[in-house]
């Protein structure tokens, strides 16, 4: 079980990493959650433990380790909450320079800097 | 009772200013007023634990083991009061400036919140959810005044920081694997049993977590673009509060949960730090616009930290944490100083270069005095050659930066109009601050060698 999700954790972050270096800003929020699923898997992971729910009153035998998925719903959570975030952020920056590629964000900025330049050599 | 209200004043405070428009500056001045109850709470809390010892409580009435536990000690309490005193500073800059966003004092509320609850708390995960407060209404900040130029600044900021904490998080789950604990103190007795090149790996990955956070050579490329684009009190929050969850982040799991890693790795830790200090000290000085020199010299001066925190010991850590508080006060005078204009400012931004230069009467001087003094403790030529080499760049760096804009006939600071009379008191006050420190030094080293004893002695 533990190879198996160990695999899936690097493919999840290998395409995440993969896709947060493309230069599309959205390519970048997809491979950002990838990252954040990898990363909670691998909290999931942390605590595999064979047994019952963790309901109380405990049941006789094994149970289960909750606080592994107490911590996974919270970095979910947060996990979404920054996704939304970063959407947000990346439609900001359409809204602005009317591109969401970062070669042409990079062109836009060079050409307001040569602008700048421009002000100051006539000052 | 002591030991909550620094987390609750500011945590009610941000839910209600959020309702309201914080363009009004009646809302920004109440911000203002809640971040200052918050700084009187941490005093108070600071006073106790100066002078009885740690205060540790656990949330919500669990059995210890069972809840959340809020430790404050030498340390924690005194990051939260630099933090909090940062905070209250750029607030009151932006509010008599005039804020354009209605979120704005809400937000700020919000990262003290993140930040004196990651100072305060000794759980490790607990850790992870105030980061994440805190680096969440950063990236929003980050966006603060809508050019252009912030919001990709803000994008780029925004995912290089969620990496770090994403790469954190894969490192608590990494430690709660090997020791099943989450609380600070328990991890770090339970780490000794651990087979060492397990716990390496763990504490390389929170290294490279929080060195993104400082940006520290090389995870420093994110940082000159982000700080050069914002407005100067967002540069100023962003370096005198938020990057010391960078240092308090290194000191507190470098010296308190892995002190064997970091003594194994001490001897890279110096290479980074000479290299980070060299690095940004060049680039500074190939820099025209004050914004990008101060970025520049944010990321050399925590070289300094770090080769102090990799010398270690008592001398060491207090020369780190020392060296941290100064280095973050400095960083705010000059951001602020520098969106300003007219009498005084040119005054306060000397203070600020004199400051991250060691020249003495300011109080930079006493930060590089003692991490020169852990170097000499080290006995190592080299390290106490480059060393000196950094400080006399940044004399270079900074003196070049200064006279360009305060000297130059015709140059950016003789342009425009002066700046409010309130705003240029306000920064003017700060670099007294800084003078005042540097004249009377006597509180702060008593307070960062107490902060160093608590790591020398490892967790309660």
């Amino acid at each position: 079980m533990i190879l198996l999700l160990s695999a899936v954790v690097a493919v999840l972050f290998g395409a995440g990493a993969f896709l947060v270096l493309k230069t599309d800003l959205l390519r970048v929020v997809v491979g950002m959650v990838l990252i954040s699923h990898a990363a909670n898997l691998t909290l999931m992971a942390s605590g595999l433990t064979r047994g019952k729910a963790p309901i109380y009153p405990l049941p006789n035998g094994e149970v289960s380790d909750p606080l592994v998925q107490a911590m996974t719903l919270t970095a979910l959570v947060i996990g979404f909450g920054v996704t939304a975030l970063l959407l947000g952020i990346a439609y900001r920056v359409y809204e602005t320079h009317f591109a969401v590629d970062f070669d042409r964000l990079a062109e836009e900025e060079a050409r307001r800097e040569a602008e700048l330049e421009q002000e100051e050599v006539s000052v | 009772m002591t030991l909550v209200l620094p987390l609750a004043i500011p945590w009610f405070a941000a839910v209600a200013l959020a309702a309201l428009d914080g363009r009004r500056p009646a809302v920004g001045w109440a911000a203002v007023a809640s971040l200052a109850a918050a700084l009187v709470a941490t005093a108070a809390l600071a006073i106790r634990v100066w002078t009885e010892g740690p205060v540790e409580t656990v949330t919500g009435g669990w059995p210890v083991g069972v809840g959340i536990t809020l430790r404050a000690d030498a340390l924690s309490v005194l990051f939260s009061l630099l933090t909090l005193a940062v905070l209250v500073v750029c607030l009151a800059h932006e509010v008599l400036s005039g804020i354009e966003s209605r979120l704005f004092p809400a937000l700020v509320a919000f990262m003290t919140v993140g930040l004196t609850g990651l100072f305060l708390t000794g759980d490790i995960f607990s850790f992870y959810v105030f980061f994440e407060i805190a680096m969440v209404s950063a990236y929003v900040i980050t966006g603060y005044g809508g050019r252009p130029r912030q919001i990709s600044a803000a994008f780029v900021f925004a995912v290089v920081n969620l990496l770090g904490s994403f790469v954190f998080l894969i490192a608590i789950a990494a430690t709660y694997h090997v020791t099943g604990s989450l609380e600070m103190g328990q991890v770090a007795e339970r780490i000794a049993d651990v087979e060492p090149s397990t716990v390496i790996l763990i504490a390389v990955t929170v290294f490279v977590a929080f060195g993104v956070k400082l940006g520290l050579f090389p995870f420093h490329f994110w940082l000159p673009v982000v700080y050069a684009s914002v407005r100067p009190a967002v540069a100023a929050i962003l370096s005198g509060a938020l990057a010391n969850i960078g240092t308090y982040g290194v000191l507190r799991f470098g010296a308190d949960v892995f002190p064997r890693e970091l003594e194994f790795s001490a001897s890279a830790l110096v290479v980074l730090g000479v290299i980070t200090i060299l690095y940004g000290a060049m680039q500074a000085m190939s820099r025209r616009t004050a914004p990008e020199v101060i970025a520049y010299s944010s990321i050399g001066q925590v070289g300094y930290v770090l080769i102090a925190l990799a010398i270690g010991g008592p001398i060491g850590y207090a020369a780190a944490v020392l060296y941290a508080i100064l280095n973050s006060l400095n960083k705010v005078l000059l951001f602020l100083a520098s969106g300003l204009r007219g009498w005084l400012v040119g005054a306060a931004f000397f203070v600020g270069v004199i400051s991250v230069a060691g020249i003495p009467p300011a109080a930079g001087f006493f930060g590089k005095l003692e991490v020169f003094r852990a170097a000499i403790e080290d006995a190592s030529v080299t390290l106490v050659a480059l060393l000196f080499l950094g400080g006399a760049l940044s004399v270079v760096y900074l003196l070049q930066i200064y006279q360009h804009v305060y000297w130059r006939p015709g140059g950016v600071a003789a342009g425009g109009e002066a700046s409010p009379v309130v705003l240029r008191a306000l920064t003017f006050a700060v670099a007294l601050v800084v003078l005042a420190l540097g004249l009377w030094p006597e509180p702060l080293l008593a307070a960062s060698r107490a902060a160093a004893e608590v790591l020398v002695g490892g967790p309660e």
